[in-house]
């Protein structure tokens, strides 16, 4: 089967390349930022002619490659908040040509030309995309003033976020775990900090977020629901800069510069919370030993050895830590590691070899002397990507290999001295999954496009280990004992993905999508957050890969000249193989988990709308959703269909940024959602002398809606050449409304034969400052 | 016992940063038909046995189960002894003296306009409570006492483990419950995590404190298992409830439960 795939790898290669190889040259190059030398990902480069016009996309790492007939033609290259360069070439032979770009300040950015702005949105085949513009994440107000690319994320079309405050989201119906995160291509497991409130992106560090909720490129796979692919910044290969930014809850620098001007640089970041800080100054002995915080660094290095190699080395090292005196601590954090090697074979084809290393980790410790016990755990994958990018003259076919080996460390519990807890270490489990995968990019007509490619993917249960089979009730019918380095059990699977876009004209196109998806690394869960201690379990003999399959049909506009762009999604996505677990089941540091699971179906469907003004004074977009999403287990619910948690019918966001005046910018956002779905008793009884509740059907009732109104503003102070400062002042939930996070219900105090729903809210009006500089 | 440890923590832990706040509301809830309840009990104590059998109610009643008379009441043991029960008070059957042996195992049949429930229980091995201490925790500036039991978990076997725990005479409304997953063949001290949360009381110095132990089986466990998983909502509100998974068929809520029991009392200082 593998090598059937190379083989199509060759033979598509070969035959694109005899095919289009007539008299044509070829501009290649990178496209780089004038000042700090940073990779521009997806700037343009357009060809134009009496005859005719075409363009391509730089890569991720700012590469591109554009061919055409020879002649001479205006080249222009431009950058959304950058100012356009235009040229003139003469294309008679193969030509290099890297290109900088210099960014448009803020004034400038206001009167910029509209031709500039460019119409991808609506001409490219890739649908389900929402790219996050980091100079919006400057001016979305957010919980503690804490800029957040999560956070942000989440008042996209078809983005639920994980609950008030969270960083945890779920994408057209998919789980929390079902999203894949990499941070320069290394798989960020746990997202979040401090319980959720804090993404593990320190937003200083980020060059570029793109969010795929389908139509899935054939490079991504492994989860059902979306990709969230965040990349660091390079550093300044110019000069040396610092900037950093001090809040009322964590404080962050970031120092950056060339080691060999234009050759290497180095970009290090880091940010710590300070709450336990304030902690030690009380004079409080039980308060000022309490811990609560968490920090993260983020490092990268890179070195061009020359126009066809360059080396990326990067890193992310992060820790929570919660611990309460002489009780419990706990720990949790993610460590990354990756390499790249870009390589440039010709203009027209480029290569990047990936090394990677990831680590999720937690550790909490009982320090009672009683009950004193460390409980320790941790997923760890070692990962290879190879990943070859083809540009003709109307294809970018893109083909590679990925290879993941997964190490699950489920629980290991040790104990000292008298305590009541046993040692007990449950034990490891080993996984490998393979991938190989073709797409290509094709300009069919000047109004046609396509995206299709396929995925082969296989996942294998490794030994050693001891395997047991479950049956439908849970009860082990066979077991026996892997030897190490045995296929316990392997699963393949293609997943074809298919887009396509029509353009009516230059502002209006219709595009639709296919895509299947497979997964094999779960969380057992049925909470709605994710939480430091969750259990994740890989696919084996019992638990099959999830799979979801999903067609979205959309309309994209563009009208003024760019100026204003509009969308309109509509999606409909079957999942199978979902994973929940049975009632009272014991999930800790349980070595026959997987006897405790169920297995379901799930569903979802639903319309995004979006509509985003791009250019002057005022910028900001307004995305609503309209979906349902629902899940089916036997034995849940009777068999039948329910919502899940997250079926909010309703949502929408409003963000608006006014820039005021050179100094002030204004911005607001403001949400509106449906309540959750949740479970609510339907009648109460007594047993054991206690107020037991009665519940009929899963997830039938509604948690009051959720409405809230964040506002801030920027004030830039006075520039001098060597040093900028701004101060964000920031209110969330401004109207100060109660907001439901939890509906629990329990005897009146007053009058015990009375049962009473209470209300739990978390976050009242919360006021902010923070000071940025840089220089 | 380690997941409710590490979740209080948690909760303190953001609680001291993060005012919540908390308000009664009006919800709209489904009423659904009365549904019968019954909940049995057999001891391994000489002592009148009784099962009780009543209805659900509508959420929005008071708290006043109604009694279900009329029924057949049956208990059979695995080695053919039988008890037929008698209705001594509306809803209330009992039989008695007599007393439950470790390792029988014991059928319930209720007859109720022809429908009919059952349900078996194993009588577990009896495991002593040696004592009650008291323990101290401190958190956020702040001592709370709390009870703790004592007692030795017998190697080579599955034990589990109900503690229902009164103070000044009022039953607390947390559900204790564990098993020797994690502590097989040790010296268990357990704590008995009692707070405002529960209860809208702390427990101080003068608290007449009574604890009673049950050994319990595994189908019992995993009753009060999913009703303790249930108490109190998790961030984001905790695990979806369900009806804990009853040992009586027949869609009856509630269990039928054989149990030792043993109760010993202590004075908080």
């Amino acid at each position: 089967m593998k090598q059937k795939l190379l083989f199509f790898f060759f033979y598509s290669s070969f035959f694109f390349t005899t095919a289009f190889a007539q008299q044509r040259y070829t501009l290649s190059g990178t496209i780089r930022d004038a000042s700090t030398g940073e990779t521009l990902i997806g700037a343009t480069v357009k060809l134009q002619n009496a005859s005719s016009t075409f363009g391509k996309a730089a890569n991720d790492y700012g590469f591109y490659s554009i061919s055409g007939a020879p002649g001479e033609y205006n080249m222009t290259v431009s950058y959304a908040g950058y100012q356009s360069q235009v040229q003139k070439i003469n294309l008679q032979a193969d030509l290099k040509m890297n290109i900088s770009l210099e960014a448009a300040n803020s004034l400038q950015e206001v009167v910029i030309s509209a031709k500039d702005r460019k119409n991808d949105n609506v001409k490219s085949a890739q649908m389900g995309l929402e790219k996050l513009n980091m100079k919006d994440l400057d001016n979305v107000p957010v919980l503690f003033g804490e800029k957040d690319v999560l956070k942000t994320i989440q008042l996209m079309p078809g983005v639920k976020s994980g609950g008030e405050g969270n960083t945890g989201f779920f994408v057209r119906g998919g789980a929390a775990d079902q999203n894949l995160i990499l941070l320069d291509e290394a798989t960020v497991y746990n997202s979040s900090h401090l319980l959720g409130f804090f993404s593990t992106f320190n937003a200083d560090a980020i060059k570029d977020v793109s969010l795929y909720k389908g139509g899935m490129p054939a490079q991504f796979g492994g989860r059902l629901s979306s990709v969230l692919d965040v990349k660091m910044q390079d550093g300044n290969s110019k000069e040396f800069g610092v900037e950093g930014g001090i809040g009322l809850i964590a404080s962050r620098v970031k120092v950056e510069g060339p080691i060999v001007k234009d050759k290497a640089s180095f970009m290090v970041s880091a940010r710590r919370t300070y709450i336990d800080l304030l902690l030690k100054a009380s004079s409080d002995s039980s308060l000022n030993s309490n811990t609560l915080n968490f920090y993260d660094i983020n490092a990268k290095v890179n070195y061009r050895f020359d126009d066809k190699n360059t080396l990326y080395l990067s890193g992310y090292f992060g820790q929570d830590n919660i611990g309460i005196k002489d009780l419990f601590s706990n720990d949790w954090g993610n460590t990354t590691a990756t390499i790249r090697w870009n390589h440039v074979f010709n203009s027209r084809l480029f290569s990047n070899t990936s090394l990677i290393y990831n680590k999720y980790h937690y550790a909490i410790e009982l320090v009672d002397k009683d009950n004193n016990a460390r409980v320790t755990s941790l997923i760890r994958d070692f990962n290879f990507k190879e990943d070859m990018q083809y540009f003709s003259n109307r294809h970018i076919i893109r083909f590679g290999l990925q290879a993941t080996h997964h190490r699950i460390a489920p629980s290991d519990i040790t104990t000292t001295g008298n305590s009541s807890i046993n040692n007990l270490a449950v034990e490891n489990r080993y996984g490998l999954e393979m991938a190989a995968y073709v797409s290509d990019e094709w300009k069919i007509t000047d109004r046609l496009e396509f995206l299709y490619g396929l995925r082969l993917s296989s996942f294998s249960l490794l030994g050693p280990g001891a395997i047991n089979t479950y049956d439908a009730s849970g009860q082990t019918s066979s077991s026996y004992q892997a030897a190490k380095g045995e296929f316990v059990k392997t699963y393949v699977y293609a997943e074809p993905r298919f887009s396509a876009s029509y353009s009516l004209n230059e502002q209006n196109s219709i595009k639709g999508s296919y895509n299947r998806n497979t997964q094999n690394i779960h969380i057992l869960t049925n909470a709605n957050t994710s939480s430091p201690t969750d259990q994740y379990v890989m696919s084996s003999n019992n638990i099959k890969p999830e799979i979801s399959d999903q067609v979205a049909l959309g309309y994209f506009k563009n009208a003024q000249d760019n100026a204003y762009e509009f969308s309109a999604e509509l999606y409909y996505k079957w999942l199978q193989n979902q994973i929940d677990y049975k009632n009272g089941a014991q999930l800790i540091a349980n070595a026959e988990v997987e006897s405790q699971l169920l297995y379901g179906k799930g569903r979802a469907y639903g319309l995004e709308l979006y509509a985003k003004k791009t250019k002057g004074k005022l910028t900001g977009w307004l995305s609503y959703t309209l979906s349902k999403t629902e899940r089916r287990f036997e034995g849940l619910n009777n068999g039948n269909y329910f919502p899940a948690r997250q079926d909010r019918t309703h949502e929408l966001s409003l963000v608006g940024i006014y820039n005021f005046s050179k100094r002030w910018t204004f911005s607001a956002n403001y949400i509106y959602s449906t309540g959750n779905a949740v479970t609510f008793p339907a009648g109460k009884y007594s047993t054991g002398g206690l107020t037991t509740y009665y519940y009929t059907e899963r997830n039938a009732s509604r948690m009051p809606y959720t409405s809230r109104l964040d506002i801030s503003a920027t004030l830039k102070a006075k520039e001098t050449k060597k040093y900028q400062s701004s101060w964000s002042f920031g209110l969330y939930n401004a109207l100060n409304r109660k907001n439901p996070y939890a509906i629990s219900f329990r005897d009146n105090k007053q009058d015990p034969s009375r049962t009473e729903a209470v209300q739990t809210s978390l976050f009242g009006i919360i006021p902010s400052v923070t000071y940025n500089f840089k220089f | 016992m380690i997941k409710r440890l590490l979740y209080i923590g948690i909760l303190t832990a953001t609680g001291l940063f993060f005012s919540s706040c908390e308000k009664v509301i009006d919800v709209h809830l489904d009423t659904a038909p009365n549904q019968i309840v019954i909940e049995g009990n057999i001891t391994d104590q000489n002592e009148v046995q009784s099962i009780r059998i009543s209805q659900s109610v509508p959420y929005t009643d008071p708290s006043i189960y109604p009694a279900v008379k009329g029924a057949l009441v049956t208990v059979t043991d695995n080695i053919g002894n039988s008890w037929t029960f008698t209705e001594k008070q509306p809803g209330s059957y009992s039989f008695g003296p007599f007393k439950g042996i470790t390792g029988r195992t014991y059928s319930l049949k209720v007859i109720l306009n022809d429908k009919t429930y059952t349900a078996s229980s194993l009588m577990p091995v009896r495991v002593p409570m040696d004592s009650l201490s008291l323990k101290v925790i401190t958190f956020g500036g702040k001592d709370l006492k709390q009870v703790q039991v004592h007692y030795k978990d017998p190697a080579g076997m599955e034990n589990q483990y109900r503690w229902v725990m009164r103070i000044n005479g009022v039953q607390t409304k947390r559900v204790f419950v564990a098993n020797d997953r994690f502590t097989n063949g040790n010296i268990v001290a357990d704590v008995l995590y009692y707070s405002k949360d529960d209860d809208n009381k702390e427990l101080v110095s003068g608290d007449q404190v009574q604890v009673e132990m049950q050994c319990i089986d595994k189908s019992i466990f995993t009753y009060w298992f999913t009703l303790s998983e249930q108490t109190k909502n998790g961030p984001g509100g905790g695990v979806t409830p369900a009806n804990p998974p009853s040992n009586i068929n027949n869609n009856a809520l509630g269990y039928f439960s054989a149990h030792t029991t043993q109760s010993l009392a202590y004075m908080v200082r």
